[in-house]
Formats: C-alpha cells, sequence, structure tokens
C-alpha cells in the first residue's frame, strides 16, 4: 500500500470539504440564474414590443426615405447633425459608411469557474477574425469582462476599450455606459460597424455562440408586419419620432445582449460547479472503498503478527 | 376595421417588465408639443414622450382614473392598441415618496457641484434627473 491510513483519511476530509464549496457554489449560481432569468422574462417583452414598433416602421418606409434622405445629405457637406435626446445620433445609426475597420463588442464573464463558458467565445473570436481580417488596423475590440480584457491584451490584439465589474444581474443604467462608449466610438469613426459577440442562453446546458450586427441598423424583418400598406400620422415630424426610438432600440439590442450573455453565464457556472461537486463524490466513494482496504490490509497484518507470536510461543 | 370598438388597450412596457396594461376609453400622454389625448379608433400614431404623466380613463370604473409617471420614451397607436414603451415607468400607487424626495435633492446637489466645476454634461445628466424626482413626486401627490 502506497498510502498510509492517515494520508487517505486526510485527502477524504480535504475532497469532503472542496465538494462542499462547489456545492455552495452551484447553489449560488442556480439562485443568480433563476433571478436573472425572471429579469429577462420581464425584458423580453419589452424588447419585443420596441421591434414590433421599430418593424411597423420599416415596413411603412419611413426608415428607408430617413436613411436616403442623410445618405445624401451626409455626402454633400459631411457634418453629422445632433441627437436631442439621445448619445446616439439618428443619421449615424442609419448612415452605412464603407467599412474600413470593424469594431466587435466581445462579452465574457469576469471570474473563472464557469466551465467552458469563456474558451468557447474566444476561440471563436479569433477564429473570426483571423478569418474576416489581414491585418489588425481592419478592426478594434471593445471588451466586457476581466477575462476577454486579459486574453486580447496579452495576444496583444486591438483592444480599444475594457469595461470590467458587470453586476450578476445588470440594470440598464449600469449599461449605459458601454453602449454610450461603443457609440461613441462608432460616432468618431473608430469603427464603422459593430458587431456585439456573446454566449446565447440556450437552457441551462447550452449556450452558442452569437455575433449580432448592432451598429447601424439594417437588418429589419419586415416580412412578419401583415398590413404593410399602414400609414402613421407621426408626431411631431418623421425625424423627432425616429431619434427618440431608434436609439432606444440599439441600447435595447445590446442591453438584451448583455442580459443573455449573463445568464449564459450563470448556466455554465452552475453546470461546471455541478460536475465539479459530482467529481468530489466519486473521488470521495473511491477513496473511501481505498481507506476500508487499507484498514481490512492492517488488521489482517496483525492478526497474522498476533497468531504467528502465539505460534512461536507453543 | 370591420367592427367599430369603443376601447382602447393602453400597455406600458419598461425593460423590468410590462407596468400597465388595462382597457381605457381616454389616454391622454406627455407628446413633445404638448398633452395628447387618445381615444378608441384613432389613427395610426407614433411620438415621442417628455417626462411627465399619463392618464388613463378606465372602462371598468369610469370615475377613476390612473396616473403613471413616465421617463421620455414612445408611443406608438395601431389597432385601438395603445404601446408605450420607456426607459422606466411607474404607476402612480407604486411611486416610493420618500426616495423620489431622496432623488430630488440629490439631483439638486449634483447641479450645484456640477454648475461650480462648469461641467455641462453632468449638469445636463442632474437635470434630467432632477426633472423626474420632480415628476414622480407630482404624480403621486396628484393621487392624494
Amino acid at each position: 500500500m502506497a498510502e498510509s491510513l492517515m494520508d487517505i483519511k486526510r485527502r477524504i476530509a480535504s475532497t469532503k470539504k472542496t465538494g462542499q464549496i462547489t456545492s455552495a457554489m452551484q447553489m449560488v449560481s442556480g439562485a443568480k440564474l433563476s433571478q436573472i432569468e425572471k429579469n429577462s422574462i420581464a425584458y423580453q417583452q419589452y424588447t419585443n414590443k420596441i421591434r414590433e414598433i421599430v418593424t411597423h416602421l420599416a415596413a411603412s418606409q419611413l426608415i428607408a426615405s430617413a436613411r436616403q434622405k442623410r445618405t445624401t445629405k451626409a455626402t454633400t457637406n459631411g457634418i453629422a447633425e445632433q441627437s436631442v435626446r439621445h448619445d446616439i445620433s439618428l443619421s449615424n445609426l442609419l448612415v452605412e459608411r464603407p467599412i474600413k475597420k470593424t469594431g466587435y463588442l466581445v462579452i465574457t464573464s469576469d471570474r473563472g469557474l464557469v466551465g467552458a463558458y469563456n474558451s468557447s467565445i474566444l476561440k471563436a473570436m479569433v477564429e473570426m477574425i483571423s478569418q474576416n481580417h489581414q491585418s489588425a488596423d481592419e478592426y478594434a475590440i471593445l471588451a466586457v469582462g476581466g477575462t476577454g480584457a486579459d486574453f486580447f491584451k496579452a495576444r496583444q490584439m486591438n483592444l480599444s476599450y475594457e469595461y470590467r465589474g458587470v453586476s450578476d444581474v445588470p440594470s440598464f443604467n449600469e449599461v449605459r455606459e458601454i453602449i454610450k462608449t461603443a457609440v461613441a466610438m462608432y460616432d468618431s469613426g473608430v469603427f464603422d460597424e459593430l458587431y456585439v459577440c456573446y454566449n446565447h442562453h440556450v437552457n441551462s446546458l447550452t449556450a452558442a455562440f452569437r455575433a449580432e450586427k448592432m451598429l447601424p441598423i439594417t437588418d429589419l424583418d419586415v416580412s412578419e408586419v401583415t398590413d404593410k400598406d399602414q400609414e402613421y400620422i407621426t408626431e411631431p415630424s418623421v425625424d423627432d419620432a425616429l431619434d427618440a426610438i431608434l436609439p432606444q432600440y440599439a441600447e435595447s439590442l445590446i442591453y438584451g445582449a448583455l442580459l443573455d450573455s449573463k445568464t449564459a453565464e450563470h448556466s455554465a457556472s452552475m453546470t461546471a460547479m455541478k460536475s465539479a461537486t459530482d467529481n468530489a463524490n466519486n473521488l470521495i466513494s473511491d477513496l473511501s472503498i481505498k481507506y476500508n482496504r487499507a484498514r481490512q490490509a492492517q488488521i489482517t497484518t496483525e492478526i497474522t503478527e498476533i497468531v504467528g507470536g502465539a505460534a512461536a510461543l507453543e | 376595421m370591420a367592427t367599430e370598438q369603443k376601447v382602447l388597450t393602453v400597455n406600458i412596457v419598461t425593460p423590468s417588465g410590462i407596468v400597465y396594461d388595462h382597457h381605457a376609453t381616454l389616454l391622454v400622454v406627455p407628446a413633445m408639443a404638448g398633452q395628447l389625448g387618445i381615444m378608441a379608433n384613432h389613427e395610426p400614431i407614433i411620438t415621442p414622450l417628455e417626462i411627465g404623466e399619463i392618464r388613463v380613463k378606465r372602462t371598468d370604473n369610469p370615475a377613476r382614473e390612473d396616473a403613471i409617471a413616465v421617463n421620455g420614451g414612445f408611443m406608438e397607436v395601431s389597432h385601438n392598441i395603445a404601446s408605450i414603451v420607456a426607459d422606466s415607468a411607474e404607476r402612480a400607487r407604486d411611486i416610493d415618496i420618500t426616495r423620489a424626495q431622496s432623488a430630488k435633492e440629490r439631483a439638486q446637489n449634483a447641479i450645484k457641484t456640477a454648475s461650480e466645476h462648469h461641467n455641462p454634461d453632468e449638469l445636463r445628466r442632474a437635470q434630467i434627473a432632477l426633472q423626474r424626482a420632480m415628476n414622480r413626486i407630482n404624480v403621486k401627490n396628484h393621487l392624494l
């Protein structure tokens, strides 16, 4: 027997303690997951409503005409007008510039112990970048979450913004800062289109990598609208209405992505901790068998010694 | 529309879910150019909203009027459904008056420091925060 009885006993005790910690962490992640899932459902209603209204607008051709107007205006005088109510200006949301540089907003977690959550995002990102870009001048990375920021920094990829410390259940106000920075960079021409890359929460066991184009607003699916010829009155003007709606739409998309990725993070963390606890339990049962065998072996040795000793006396 | 309806469905959604969902005979919203009244069978309309008070006359109790404090956002009316989408909205009965008061004081302090430091961004933000707090207090007091 390589290990002594005491050694095995010690190992069992320490594994038990680790198992307790991981099972507690699993429960914490589970609680966070159910909390954020409740939030996500409420948020889903909001985002569906916004999407519905925006597709209505798109179907009534208001957006297309506004885009046209702005594109011609931008080429003639080149001055971007400022939005009154939001940080994003309307013309910037709509005008499609020639793509010289692409921005990626990569959402990862701040902490570890989340299984393959971070590595799957980062792997997909590296793959995507090496496929689409020849040099580092063609893209800029905005990292939300420490793991991603450290990863891109270590590889000296073009990291232009990092944000750490997103709370477990992020609020809309918290995310404002990220959105504002991303949009300001887009405005000032750091990049000409913005993708948000994150893990989409499918269910508690699976998550899928997603890269969605957020800026400029292009992918509006009007096919789901049934009455295409419905005409809207806009009060006080088309521009004012779009100026209120589209920035809010863009914000809601980014916030939605963050909420989704946080949900995936909690569920990944829960799954990772669950398998850690299971492993600890397996290890404990293996070690217990080993311990019992070792104890039995010791007893047998003692009996043999006693019997041997007694025989020697006769 | 085949049949003339007399009922307008009002729903108000924010990032934290549906705040309000009822049938109404009259809806009054703070549009950019002033108060805007919407009744059933209104033409489809889209309008941005100001920080202010939404008032709803319900069908089930015509004598009562619901008041909701809204922080901007916009409204779409089509097919007798009025959808109001806002960053945040609170029904008068849900407003916590002490929180609103402290938010007001905080905003006033922020305005003071921002104007001392000549920070126009901060000043604008604080002014909006003040406006929101005042709005909530007004809506709450309106109810009493």
